[in-house]
């Protein structure tokens, strides 16, 4: 009964108003969105401790509120140059499932609708010569600008978890 | 069940039950397992526990568990009507486990999902078996074999008074809308409710539980029931409450003969199941006339078949009373107060308080009148999550118990110091490792009989289950008084097995030696047998004790038996720890783990071509490690005499750790790191501190393991 409940709460609630909705922000020149039902929220840049040995877009641990979630550079995640942090700087926190992580992004551009059938594939062409295409699932065209559509779940995972997969057994090794 | 009736709670109710009642038979069956035979109170005690598992798995229509359980009620029935002597007791305590046993299989089916499909049949034809034989042995004697205690549907129940003076009773009528459906469920859910404050209950009609027909009659006739309780008409009508499709209920005082005479004139048979054993005599039996003989049902009642279906009165109770709490809302509590903690150092280390000048006495009054009350709400939250090891420990002796018995060992357990408290989250840990220190020690440590007495032994082995706190810290040990460990032995086996190289005897101490049973792919027993030995076990067992940050020592005399020793922290989410910073990032080590800080300087580095570096420390050498160079931080010291040497201790390994500087040493609230982060070697967790920055909390075995391979 209360899975008929959340599906409606969906279904009025989220589902329907936040439906199309994304949030946009700037990262160098270009504008990517994120689908607004994974937004938990948004804070301003703050202290971020490093943890030694990861990835080099994981960027450390903040703390917010007492929960200590990690944050990834979406600069350095979509292998672009890093650069200082200003008070533009923003991290989006968003849930993916169980996993909670805060994207660092340089400048956040606001929240736009688009319609499901506007959104464009990318051309299958641009895959092989892009890097970051992978993490963009569709574009699309808001008042003449064209904004790219990021896959969180893509964002965060992808090769890490092949990667963190391969490493694991070894891992055990190690230790044993 | 119906649709709208909670069957959720119920049957977390009824595994909760039945679990508690488990424990209780396995803690009284172990307790006289040495002794000739059961006395009556045990036996009372086990038939009740079997009956009231019998009726509420019936309710909850678990029927193979219905079986075994009233097929073992009828064997204590039946030792408690007719006290037969030559009761083979080993026998007896093996049936009443093993159905313990097979109970608890089932519900944990249950638990998980799954349906309780075990096949009963076996064990109830053994245990029929066994009661003829015992019968028989009887009957060859010429006495009187008394009537079966066939089980019947209870037809009525009537729980006999508790006979208290201030009791009132009530008479309670129920009226359900005609289009409700279920009744019979709904008149058991409001006797279910009022169980919990009634002595003594009658309903009519009485079959609502197994005859669904009932539900009819509820509808048409209503559910009537006499209450005999201590509360008022008010708090009657509260806990029945208010459910969907109920029409009225009535409410109306009666007198006591009123509520003894009950629902009789529409019975034929009652069965009288009564509260208490005690008050069996006092108490005025509603029916009047004599048994007849073989007449079950009646006598039944006059065997007194006790149900605790009602709450035993209040004022008999001066035992603590508990509520069960749901873990998850402890751990929410937990890390509610550790948030607390935190912003407690925030405020009252506040930048904007270093004003000077400012005027502060009565603030540092409040402040620390603050601190006190988390201090000790910090103190509070601790102890609500420590529990006794006696369950753990209680689990053991049924370890002991079987395995000796099998092996055909007589072996006598002792328990020392059960009630050592322990963090719950421990305790799960730990339990494992434990079996199978004790199943290793019934299984290799305790000799044979034969053997023991050729040894000028007591044939009669011996167990020891210590727990105590020493030092922040619990020890469990495990010890026996069996053959010990062959020092010779364990290095040849090792180093056959190519786990020490090519490394002399001499050059391990004894405690090293014996460490080798700890080594993967090590054993000592050429034979695999059922229990232990498979040569897989002791290293699991100590990793398992190193997950929660405890280690195993090992001690042994050779011919005089052998001592595990577990040592293992009170508790995993708070320690004691040293803050330290390396460049920008901040660090935390355990207090425990740390011997000494020391400045070092440039003579007492020892550097090797290939960059490894040691410190000469009071003629002793230590391997050495930069933090920096290890995490690869910028901004930090590299002059040695600049910074910090702490040495730390391991499990007798010795490491210097190169740092910055010292902060403080403070309590931090140990958190995990986010998974989504891959683990990295060296680090356990992280941490909060006062100023809402994040620290990393180092793992020494990790750090040192880290360096080894290398």
């Amino acid at each position: 009964m209360s899975d008929e409940l959340d599906l409606m709460d969906d279904l009025d609630g989220r589902g329907d108003t936040q439906k199309g909705m994304f949030m946009t922000f700037q990262i160098a020149d270009e504008c990517y969105g994120i689908a607004i039902t994974y937004v938990d929220e948004i804070v301003g840049i703050q202290s971020i401790t490093a943890v030694p040995e990861t990835e080099d877009y994981i960027r450390g641990l903040i703390n917010i509120r007492g929960k200590i979630i990690p944050v990834i550079d979406v600069r350095v995640r979509l292998r672009q140059e890093p650069r200082a942090y200003t008070d533009r700087t923003c991290i989006i926190v968003i849930g993916v499932k169980s996993t909670v992580v805060g994207l660092i992004v340089d400048e956040i551009a606001g929240v736009i609708t688009v319609d499901e059938k506007e959104i464009i594939l990318p051309p299958s062409l641009s895959q092989s010569t892009a890097g970051n295409s992978k993490y963009v699932f569709g574009l699309a065209r808001v008042d003449n600008e064209v904004k790219l559509l990021l896959d969180p779940e893509k964002l965060i995972r992808d090769e890490d978890v092949e990667a963190f997969d391969e490493s694991a057994p070894t891992g055990e090794v190690v230790e044993a | 069940m119906g649709e709208d009736f909670n069957t959720d709670s119920m049957l977390d109710m009824f595994l909760y039950e039945s679990e508690q009642l488990l424990e209780t038979l396995d803690s009284t069956v172990l307790e006289k397992k040495d002794e000739e035979c059961f006395d009556e109170e045990s036996i009372n005690e086990i038939f009740r526990v079997m009956h009231t598992i019998k009726g509420s798995s019936g309710i909850m229509m678990y029927e193979n568990i219905t079986k075994v359980s009233h097929k073992l009620e009828d064997v204590f029935y039946y030792l408690r009507e007719s006290h037969p002597e030559n009761v083979p007791h080993l026998e007896l305590v093996d049936h009443v486990l093993e159905v313990s046993d097979f109970i608890t299989g089932e519900l944990e089916k249950i638990k998980s999902g799954d349906t309780p499909d075990g096949d009963e049949s076996k064990l109830v034809e053994e245990i029929d078996k066994f009661l003829t034989k015992i019968k028989t042995g009887i009957s060859q004697k010429g006495e009187e074999l008394p009537p079966e205690n066939t089980y019947v549907e209870p037809n009525q129940f009537y729980i006999a008074p508790t006979g208290s003076e201030s009791s009132k009773y009530y008479k309670v009528s129920i009226y359900w809308r005609s289009d409700t459906q279920m009744c019979n469920i709904r008149a058991y859910t409001a006797v279910y409710a009022l169980k919990e404050i009634a002595e003594d209950i009658q309903y009519i009609p009485d079959d609502i539980i197994t005859n669904e027909a009932s539900g009819d009659v509820i509808l048409e006739d209503g559910f009537h029931m006499l209450v005999q309780c201590q509360c008022s008409k008010d708090e009657v009508k509260g806990a029945i409450g208010e459910t969907s499709g109920m029409e009225r209920v009535e409410i109306n005082d009666c007198t006591k003969q009123e509520f003894e005479m009950g629902f009789h004139e529409a019975e034929d048979h009652p069965i009288v199941i009564e509260l208490d054993d005690k008050d069996k005599e006092e108490e005025k039996k509603p029916e009047k006339k004599e048994p007849a003989p073989g007449d079950y049902v009646i006598k039944n009642k006059e065997a007194g078949k006790s149900k605790k279906l009602a709450k035993n009165q209040p004022k008999q109770q001066p035992k603590q009373t508990y509520i069960s709490v749901n873990v998850d809302k402890l751990d929410a509590l937990m890390d509610m107060i550790g948030e607390l903690v935190i912003s407690e150092a925030t405020v009252l280390q506040n930048p904007d308080l270093k004003v000077p000048g400012l005027e502060l006495s009565n603030f540092q009054k409040s402040a620390s009148q603050l601190s006190k009350i988390t201090t000790e709400l910090q103190d509070v939250i601790m102890s609500m999550r420590m529990m006794p090891l006696t369950n753990t420990f209680q689990k053991m002796n049924r370890i002991v118990f079987d395995v000796s018995r099998k092996l055909g060992k007589d072996i006598e357990l002792e328990v020392i110091g059960e009630n050592t408290e322990v963090d719950k989250n421990i305790i799960e840990h730990i339990s494992d490792p434990l079996m199978h220190l004790v199943r290793n020690s019934v299984d290799h440590g305790i000799e044979s009989k034969e053997e023991r007495l050729a040894a000028g032994k007591n044939p009669r082995g011996k167990i020891t289950l210590e727990a105590k706190n020493e030092g922040g810290k619990v020890y469990i040990i495990v010890r026996d008084d069996g053959k010990g460990l062959n020092k010779q032995k364990l290095y040849e086996k090792a180093r056959n097995n190519g786990l020490i190289g090519n490394r002399a005897m001499s050059e391990f101490t004894e405690k090293e030696i014996y460490q080798f049973i700890t080594f993967a792919g090590f054993s000592t027993k050429e034979q695999v047998t059922e229990y232990s030995g498979r040569g897989v076990g002791m290293d699991v067992v100590v990793k398992n004790i190193q997950a929660v940050g405890g280690n195993l020592e090992i001690d042994s005399v050779e011919g005089g038996g052998s001592e595990m020793t577990m040592k293992i922290p009170l508790t995993l989410a708070i320690i004691n720890g040293i803050v330290m910073q390396v460049g920008n990032s901040t660090f935390v080590i355990e207090t425990n783990d740390i011997k000494e800080f020391v400045r070092v300087t440039k003579d007492m580095l020892v550097k090797e071509p290939d960059g490894e570096e040691y410190i000469m420390l009071r003629e002793e050498c230590y391997p050495f490690i930069r933090l920096n160079r290890r995490y690869h931080l910028d901004d930090s010291i590299s002059e040695i005499e600049d910074g910090i040497v702490v040495v730390l201790e391991h499990e007798n390994k010795n490491v210097c750790v190169f740092i910055d500087q010292l902060i403080a040493e403070q309590e931090i609230v140990v958190k995990p790191i986010p998974s989504y982060i891959k683990k990295v070697q060296g680090l356990s967790g992280c941490t909060q501190l006062g100023d809402g920055s994040i620290a990393l909390i180092l793992d020494i075995a990790g750090l040192i393991a880290g360096e080894e391979k290398k």
